[in-house]
């Protein structure tokens, strides 16, 4: 028995020692690392193999882009200083000189080419530069890119994370392993990833605007919300993203942290099938667009963090249009329309939302609100596999889904989800389709001029609004939870949140 | 004995095989396309075609199948849909976490469990015992999430003793093994009641006792290892559970193990993972069992003059 128990004992104290080699570091060192907690795990570092948002909200501190947007979305320069429009298929940019990567090697026209080229053979990233038909290197910092025709969102689409710029050597070099080998010019390097756990940066002292006040950063991956602010109330986390709802209040009211809340681009719709009776008749739409009290879904289900939308895009992208017709609660006037659609008694029907907690109370809300105007709605929740499955063949009444207009252009939100082109799983999962949206969207992509495509982007939200192929309930706003010794921290709208220029006090 | 433990082992490649093909009609069969899973809903068609020709999908599930029995024979699994990553040394990786807190957590049930059981069956109806399996009730009734963060609100965010979660430093397993250990313990303290119960009323029992051995010889050397037959079959299932990955416990400690990892895969239908991962533990549950198997010989020399 003495036995056993010995060796049990030696082997706890074994175990624990090889599971924690380097845990002291962190405690004994001054404040010079910033913890960040997300909801996952990054998938990939290498933006060509990964488009979700926990692995761009890494790679945004470890590359740039040859330009970003500032914090509403404006296009700024970044590798590149400037450029210009020689014709409307053409864009030449100069780029900025001396520009190092994680590596050594210096940034040059050549990593552009090798960049867009390597977007353009990715079948995860394709859609982002699509539009690009060459990239030529006219020198070791000028470089030309032409589209296959005219595309007014190019700069937009260079902004996104998935454009950031890549070194060839480095990507030769780590083969497959380049998602966990990522090698930027950005303000953080790469140092560690332990799968599922964290994520270990440091500063780049050789940045180009300057080296980050903060020498390191970990993103942790806390997959529960509440773990997320119980780590910030303990402190083990100085920053934490996407804070639940319920545990808002949680945050705001300990004297030791902050709740940040922004706009961001992201919208939540529901959707009508028009394919199928009574959608196809615009009245019916419109009727349930009047039954919907956005506000109480806004109130009870987020807590207040939505914005009531007007359009199927946000404030914040560009081409939105404040005078679209948003959809007011009266729900007299939704019978009224619904009597007039030839429906006085209303109708059953279904409602498609997959296991999301948000888009299924959402949905429980409705069918009671439809009820007052004899809509009779069963909700349907289905696995997110299926869902897409089956909303992208048109096999559903209604659903919920959401949008991310994650360029800040208002084509990359349209196009998508209203073009005649994306019938089906490429988004537009109503199956709507307008002869005059299809062509006002082809010119507003081909067209260079910002006025006329502001021009353009209001007559098709006017037109949306009207024929309401999808009712766009509310803007999501992000938050962050903070600690308030963390200072100069803000919410980027596309999500992945710049954490240079952030420092401690 | 070799010859018992060689036939088991060769058991396992249809057992392995088995398995493999279940988990691989299971996700090829359910709805949901593993190209679109990863693009998002926001894929165009195109692009979701170029995917799905470049991970195979378009193939008959029989060839797709053969692929992988083929690959997995040579020892590659591929590499996970989502991330990229070669999916073994994904495990690899992950597994020496999962394999901690089985350890600890099972340790932890056995050094509650068995002197709890032992001393509940030797005074049974007592204050003790009345006490002991209240204490094994609430540890099986309680939910092991629920568990999780009453610890950490105690723990962590009241007394700041201890890390709320993640993996880093020997402070790091104390809350998550003691969750896990929980439920496991109370399973086994109620096991070892009951089997040594039976076992003190056999009569050798009562001839150890006529002989004079004192009280506590009885119980530890004439009784106990007669008693732990049943309580090692308990502890090798709870241990072989445990090693399954705890998945709640491991998400509300947000450890990095196998379990958290599988959930994950299914959810995106990241077969590459998923198979690997199942495979994995039906592996090691099976040698587990087998340990188990080889332990019965240890504790009772009838059994092992039966392994031939």
């Amino acid at each position: 028995m003495k036995k056993v128990l010995l060796l049990i004992s030696s082997l706890i104290v074994m175990l624990t020692f090889t599971a924690c080699g380097g845990s002291e570091e962190k405690e004994a060192a001054v404040k010079d690392t910033l913890i960040i907690a997300q909801g996952a795990d990054a998938k990939s570092l290498d933006p060509h193999a990964s488009n979700d948002q926990p692995s761009s909200r890494v790679s945004a501190q470890i590359y740039n882009g040859l330009v970003a947007t500032d914090m509403d979305m404006n296009i700024v320069p970044a590798l590149a200083e400037s450029w210009d429009q020689p014709d409307p298929r053409t864009t030449i940019f100069h780029l900025r000189k001396g520009v190092k990567f994680h590596n050594g090697e210096e940034f040059k026209a050549s990593d552009v080419k090798f960049t867009i080229e390597g977007m353009i053979a990715s079948a995860t990233v394709h859609h982002i530069i699509s539009a690009v038909e060459s990239v030529e290197v006219m020198d070791d910092y000028t470089v030309k890119i032409t589209t296959k025709k005219p595309f007014g969102p190019l700069l937009h689409h260079l902004a996104h994370t998935a454009s950031s710029m890549l070194n060839e050597k480095a990507v030769v070099a780590a083969g497959d392993d380049y998602g966990q080998n990522p090698v930027g010019t950005g303000p953080y390097k790469f140092v560690k990833w332990n799968s599922g756990d964290r994520i270990v940066l440091e500063a780049n002292e050789e940045y180009f605007l300057g080296a980050p006040k903060v020498k390191n950063v970990i993103f942790r991956n806390i997959t529960e919300g509440t773990n997320r602010t119980i780590g910030l109330e303990t402190g083990e986390v100085d920053i934490a993203y996407d804070i639940e709802p319920i545990d808002k209040k949680q945050v705001s009211g300990n004297e030791d942290l902050e709740l940040i809340e922004e706009d961001s681009l992201g919208i939540a719709y529901i959707g009508f099938n028009f394919q199928k009776a009574p959608f196809d008749n615009k009245l019916v739409r419109q009727a349930i667009g009047h039954a919907i009290d956005v506000d109480i879904i806004i109130d009870v289900v987020l807590d207040g963090a939505g914005t009531k939308a007007n359009s199927p895009i946000g404030p914040k992208v560009f081409g939105y249009d404040k005078e679209a017709k948003g959809y007011d609660y009266n729900p007299e006037l939704a019978k009224k329309m619904l009597t007039e659609a030839g429906y006085p008694n209303g109708f059953k029907t279904t409602i498609w939302t997959n296991d999301n907690p948000v888009r299924l109370q959402i949905a429980t809300i409705m069918q009671d609100q439809l009820k007052q105007i004899g809509i009779e709605m069963a909700v349907v929740p289905v696995e997110w596999g299926a869902y897409l499955d089956g909303t992208a063949r048109g096999e559903h009444d209604m659903f919920i889904l959401g949008w991310v207009t994650t360029t800040g252009d208002a084509d990359y939100g349209l196009n998508a989800l209203f073009n005649t082109a994306t019938i089906g799983g490429a988004g537009n999962r109503s199956f709507y389709s307008n002869k005059d949206v299809d062509k006002w969207l082809d010119q507003a992509q081909s067209s260079t001029n910002p006025e006329e495509r502001i021009e353009l982007y209001a007559k098709i939200q006017k037109q949306i609004q009207e024929d309401l192929p999808v009712d766009t309930l509310y803007y999501n706003t992000q938050n962050a939870g903070i600690n308030k010794r963390v200072k100069g921290f803000k919410l980027n709208p596309a999500g992945h949140h710049k954490i240079y220029g952030v420092y401690f006090q | 004995m070799h010859k018992y433990i060689i036939k088991r082992l060769l058991l396992l490649i249809p057992v392995l095989l088995g398995v493999s093909f279940l988990v691989f009609s299971i996700m090829s069969f359910t709805p949901g396309d593993p190209a679109q899973l990863i693009l998002g809903e926001s894929a165009p068609k195109i692009q979701v075609e170029m995917l799905r020709k470049e991970m195979g999908l378009d193939d008959p599930f029989l060839i797709q199948y053969g692929r992988f029995v083929i690959n997995a024979v040579q020892g590659d699994f591929g590499r996970s849909y989502t991330s990229g990553r070669e999916v073994f040394g994904e495990i690899f990786q992950r597994f020496p976490n999962t394999l901690i807190l089985a350890v600890i957590g099972v340790i932890i049930a056995i050094l509650i469990g068995i002197p709890v059981g032992i001393i509940s069956a030797t005074k049974q109806y007592s204050l003790m015992d009345s006490i002991s399996m209240i204490g094994a009730l609430l540890g099986v009734a309680m939910p092991n999430f629920w568990l999780g963060l009453m610890l950490i609100l105690f723990f962590s965010v009241g007394l700041g003793w201890l890390p709320s979660g993640g993996f880093g430093g020997w402070k790091s397993l104390i809350l998550p093994s003691i969750t896990l250990g929980t439920g496991a313990a109370a399973i086994i303290t109620r096991m070892t009641r009951s089997s040594m119960l039976e076992v003190i009323r056999q009569d050798y029992i009562r001839t150890a006792r006529a002989k004079g051995v004192t009280e506590k010889k009885v119980i530890n050397k004439h009784a106990l290892k007669n008693a732990l037959i049943p309580v090692i079959t308990v502890v090798g299932l709870q241990f072989g559970y445990l090693l399954g990955g705890a998945v709640l416990t491991e998400t509300v400690y947000s450890w990095p193990g196998v379990g958290r990892m599988m959930v994950e895969a299914i959810r995106s239908k990241d077969t590459p993972v998923v198979l690997a991962a199942v495979l994995f533990l039906a592996t090691t549950f099976s040698i587990v069992n087998l340990l188990v198997d080889i332990l019965y010989g240890f504790v009772d020399p009838r059994v092992k003059s039966q392994y031939k």
